[in-house]
């Protein structure tokens, strides 16, 4: 039996991050999909990034993952969202190329030495030892003391179109039969969760005249902090709506929805209802709004952003017609609803790793998310732990006040998920710290601590701290109020003071910005746009920021406090009994988990405190 | 860590008040506040000084100074050790709290003890039960009519910040969406008007009126039932003891006397005592306004005796008031029939008195809650409405403030109204965002 450090299940976006990571670490690892066509896949929508999920790919960027990276490499047009809101709630989002980004990501996990890259389904995983042996469905089994499943949404995975199921994986792919079972009999609870995605049409059936081009923006970075080069606008996307007719068309029909009428059992997430039930939720909206988004520039097919529905093919037809501009058009692949199997992940440590079984992770849609960019983040922390845990060493958990990676797996751990979970930037208690342009300066070094980030990153960061460190020095010098300086200050609307200022202070004031110092007075020639953002973000919000590192502070000593694998809850006089069986299902790694626990109490944590602090004695 | 205070003493009758603060930052608050001719502050000495309690107003005070690690928490500690009664030992702890302490939690001293390793778990275990009773108790809240409505209140407020953020949150999340945008005038608005809400809670801070101004109860009765000895008898030898902690020139139509350290303040005595014959001429406006202003109304029957004309026509006039019948005359044979939340009582032979001074009490204060976590309890709730107050000026400050900004201090807001209930994780906004908009892919 061939044996490997490590293998990955699944070559989505979690599992090529993970297999990369681990690779990267120095283990052998052997990655396996069901079709190596489906590699890094975008199944739904051709965009990456987005609010909040723009900051989980700039951090995976960070910590020495490739999402960043290829997003860069293949995008179509790039957009800041929430320009104007505030730094704390500005996303990047791409338009990305699928074909491109699928072709890319497999041309990087092959040319990995430590990565061995195969087709093959896996229907069984078993214990030997600390050994796990896993099947594949031509009988080949490989051995390997570490595994992570990144199934994504191929679990006895079922397509729903109208009257038709077929048990199929998306876009027509396989699914994967008999894993699921495996899993069960490891001990593993599954449960059944839904989503869809619109139908695709050809670009030449479209009238765009009736439509709103958006173009990227011009001059904009991308999601990596090694991308040197300003993404072009490459494709456009158009915005249009849906009519009175569509109503219509949808309410006549409604017997006919499989979602509506019952059939479909799986929880579809609040956040990304199919267009039926969009019109009954919200019944009096005269229309919704539709985006015409480019798949790839080697491809016609265009997808329908708004417009994800599991009716008959025949009736989709005749919704597609009733929207503006799309009269003629033309479908060349069906929406479709899919059910597939997950895992409850209040099961995993803040690791990712299973706490029944010691070395056998998780990641991705297998565990209740949604989306590439939450896929991809867990997907890179699994493989660092299972690197770690490869390694003997401690494994990495990032805090809430970490990133937004820490937040995505600290919900789902410890309170669980009943529908597919996305990331939003309103999930994030500090939000104002996890900012997307400061991603690198949180996780840079985190990542070369575990041996991700490689000598080049490292230096290009050091050298971007270093830059930081330069204009700070500057900001702080003084300087004799002139006529020029006088002046400065007037043309901004502001008044000057008396008698020397420094540039730090001119910065505080409202409507002065670091760019606007800079082309006054000529500092900071050799400076980059970037590392002026983040200096221009840290003066500004100087109080702010500082409010929310008292929080984090004031948070951390409870997250400082570890509670003991083996802790036995229910010895504990004076918990409530809720509390007790809460505590005892969840296993929280440290007190801080263990107050965000729902039904544990303040008083509750208060108890279990001296407890904990009476075991470590 | 914080330095924390608390009223360590049961509050009511007795001579001196002990207030304890425990924390790094202890000695040099105690300082800001009490002088002394003391050249110098020595561990474990008593020292004679004044404590500022008011601008200006100073009480004689003993304070203590125990020097960590030797001290009950194994923190510095200090004691103020003061005249006894309600009021002062509030103010004390007001001043603590206004100098840079925080209130205790329920344990809190010696859940340090314990972590500072000066108590072994065996004695901490027997606090553990204390915390999670005092805790519960203090959600669900201390006084009765008051609290319920506050509750209500921080509800309320909660509940339209949660939509102001959905709003706002919806843009922050999907920016792409047809949705008109929340514009800065509407937070404003609505927090104003949160701001407005808090300030008259603050200004009437009823709860606190309890314990300042006591409970207000009226006399009510026919002629000659004897409301006159009812007065006394509960005025009885308390009397004596009754100051004036406000300092205000004593009302003539007010008595008060001291009970489970809260004041029960009597209402228009005067008009008892001058119209014992004639309610019905003289007294009747005056028994009118009393009635108005009472918390609670003692209405005196004579048990030996049905009821009257008179009775009917003050049962209609004292409706939808908190009414305790007193059935005095108890001596001779019960003719009247048995009445709601009665109490037979006799003045001449004081039975049952005291347990009409318990119900008057009850009434208004939770059972099983002294005065000494009532204090607290209030206390706390006025520094969050302050303290959320400070946040809305904040916001309502900074005009030129960015969304994220706003949005994190209203989230601070929220959270920190939620103090009051107990209710300070929202998880409702995102429940909320999707409720009300319609989003997706």
């Amino acid at each position: 039996m061939e044996e490997f450090d490590a293998i990955v299940i699944g070559a989505g976006h979690a599992g090529c991050e993970a297999g990369l990571a681990l690779a990267r670490m120095g283990h052998k690892i052997l990655l396996l999909t069901i079709s190596l066509d489906a590699v890094a896949f975008l199944a739904c929508n051709p965009s990456i990034g987005g609010t909040a999920k723009g900051q989980l790919v700039s951090e995976i960027d960070a910590l020495g993952g490739e999402m960043g990276i290829i997003a860069d490499r293949t995008a179509l047009q790039m957009r800041m969202l929430n320009r104007g809101k505030g730094p704390a709630v500005q996303s990047l989002r791409a338009q990305a190329d699928k074909n491109a980004y699928h072709t890319e990501m497999k041309k990087v996990l092959e040319s990995e030495k430590n990565l061995y890259l195969r087709q093959g389904e896996v229907v069984d995983i078993s214990l030997d030892g600390d050994r796990k042996i896993v099947t594949t469905s031509v009988g080949l089994k490989y051995k390997a003391r570490a595994v992570v499943l990144a199934t994504g949404v191929y679990l006895e995975s079922e397509i729903i179109i109208g009257k038709t199921r077929e048990k199929t994986g998306p876009n027509g792919f396989k699914n994967s039969h008999g894993l699921s079972e495996s899993l069960k009999r490891l001990g593993l609870e599954l449960l059944r969760f839904k989503t869809g995605t619109p139908v695709r049409l050809h670009r030449r059936s479209v009238d765009f005249s009736k439509m709103e081009e958006q173009k990227g923006d011009e001059q904009i970075g991308g999601f990596s902090y090694m991308t040197k080069a300003k993404i072009a606008n490459k494709a456009s996307c158009y915005l249009t709506y849906t009519t009175q007719k569509t109503h219509n068309i949808i309410r006549n029909n409604l017997d006919k929805a499989p979602a509506i009428s019952g059939e479909i059992v799986g929880v579809g997430p609040r956040y990304c209802p199919s267009i039926e039930t969009k019109i009954i939720r919200f019944a009096d909206k005269e229309r919704h709004q539709l985006f015409l988004e480019p798949e790839a520039l080697d491809t016609e097919e265009m997808y329908l952003q708004g417009f994800s529905t599991s009716m008959p093919a025949d009736i989709q037809k005749e919704m597609v017609e009733s929207v503006i501009g799309l009269g003629k058009a033309e479908i060349m692949r069906d929406a479709y609803a899919i059910e597939y199997d997950c895992i409850n992940p209040t099961e995993l440590n803040p690791t990712l790793e299973l706490k029944k079984i010691k070395g056998l992770f998780f990641a991705g849609q297998i565990n209740g998310t949604s989306g590439y960019e939450e896929a991809g983040a867990q997907g890179i922390v699994a493989g660092i732990n299972a690197g770690l845990y490869l390694s003997g060493k401690e494994m990495l958990i990032l805090k809430r006040s970490d990133a937004y990676i820490g937040v995505l797996i600290d919900d789902i751990v410890t309170k669980g998920t009943n529908e597919p979970y996305r990331m939003m930037t309103s999930r994030a208690e500090y939000r104002l710290l996890l900012r997307q342009d400061n991603a690198d300066l949180r996780l840079t070094e985190i990542g070369r601590a575990v041996g991700l980030v490689d000598d080049e990153r490292y230096r290009v960061f050091l050298e971007k701290k270093k830059k930081m460190a330069e204009i700070e020095e500057i900001l702080n010098k003084k300087v004799k109020i002139s006529e020029k300086i006088v002046n400065f200050y007037k043309k901004h609307h502001e008044s000057a003071p008396k008698e020397s200022v420094k540039y730090r202070d001119m910065l505080k004031r409202v409507n002065i910005d670091i760019f606007d110092i800079k082309e006054e007075f000529g500092e900071f020639d050799d400076c980059d746009y970037d590392v002026l953002e983040k200096v221009n973000i840290n003066v500004k919000y100087e109080g702010y920021l500082k409010q929310q590192e008292e929080d984090i502070e004031k948070a951390l000593l409870n997250e400082k406090v570890k509670i003991p694998d083996d802790f036995d809850y229910s010895t504990i006089k004076g918990l409530r009994q809720e509390a007790k069986e809460k505590l005892a299902k969840i296993r929280p790694v440290n007190l801080g988990q263990a107050s965000r626990i729902s039904g544990v109490s303040p008083a509750d944590v208060s108890v279990l405190s001296i407890y904990v602090k009476k075991a470590k004695r | 860590m914080n330095s924390i205070v608390s009223i360590s003493t049961p509050l009511g009758k007795g001579a001196i008040s002990i207030v304890r603060m425990s924390g790094k930052d202890s000695l040099k608050i105690a300082l800001k506040i009490f002088h002394t001719k003391s050249k110098e502050i020595k561990p474990r000495y008593m020292c004679f000084g004044k404590l500022e309690v008011e601008k200006e107003v100073f009480e004689e005070c003993l304070m203590v100074y125990f020097k960590a690690p030797y001290s009950y928490t194994g923190e510095d500690i200090v004691e103020f050790q003061i005249h006894g009664g309600v009021l002062l030992a509030q103010k004390v702890l007001e001043r603590c709290l206004s100098n840079g302490c925080r209130l205790a939690e329920a344990g809190e001293f010696s859940k340090r003890a314990f972590l500072n390793g000066k108590i072994t778990l065996d004695k901490a275990e027997a606090i553990i039960g204390e915390i999670n009773a005092e805790s519960e108790a203090e959600l669900n809240s201390s006084l009765k009519i008051t609290n319920g409505k506050l509750a209500q209140k921080v509800e309320e407020e909660q509940r339209k910040l949660t939509e102001l953020l959905a709003e706002i949150e919806v843009s922050f999340d999907y920016p792409e969406m047809d949705y008109e945008e929340i514009v800065k005038k509407k937070i404003f608005d609505s927090l104003e008007e949160i701001k407005a809400e808090n300030d008259r809670i603050i200004a009437s801070s009823e709860s606190s009126l309890y314990l300042r101004n006591g409970i207000n109860v009226a006399i009510i009765g026919k002629a000659n039932v004897g409301k006159s000895s009812v007065l006394n008898a509960l005025l009885g030898e308390d009397r004596a003891i009754v100051t004036d902690i406000e300092g205000t020139t004593r009302d003539s139509l007010k008595e008060s006397f001291l009970h489970k350290g809260v004041k029960i303040n009597l209402i228009d005595t005067a008009g008892i005592r001058q119209t014992e014959d004639v309610v019905e001429k003289l007294g009747i406006e005056r028994s009118l306004d009393s009635i108005e202003r009472a918390d609670i109304v003692l209405f005196v029957h004579d048990g030996s005796d049905g009821e009257s004309e008179a009775d009917r026509h003050l049962n209609r006039i004292v409706q939808g008031k908190n009414i305790i019948n007193l059935i005095n005359k108890t001596d001779k044979p019960r003719v009247l029939k048995k009445l709601k939340n009665e109490i037979e009582i006799s003045a001449l032979t004081q039975k049952n008195i005291d347990k009409v001074k318990d119900k008057i009490v009850d009434e208004v204060i939770d059972k099983g809650i002294d005065a000494n976590a009532l204090i607290l309890s209030n206390e706390r709730q006025l520094a969050i409405l302050k303290k959320c107050d400070e946040i809305i000026n904040e916001i309502l400050q900074a005009e030129e403030m960015s969304g994220d900004v706003i949005s994190m201090l209203i989230k601070n807001l929220w959270k920190e109204l939620g103090k009051i209930t107990g209710n300070t994780e929202n998880e409702d906004i995102i429940t909320m965002i999707f409720s009300k908009f319609c989003l997706g892919k």
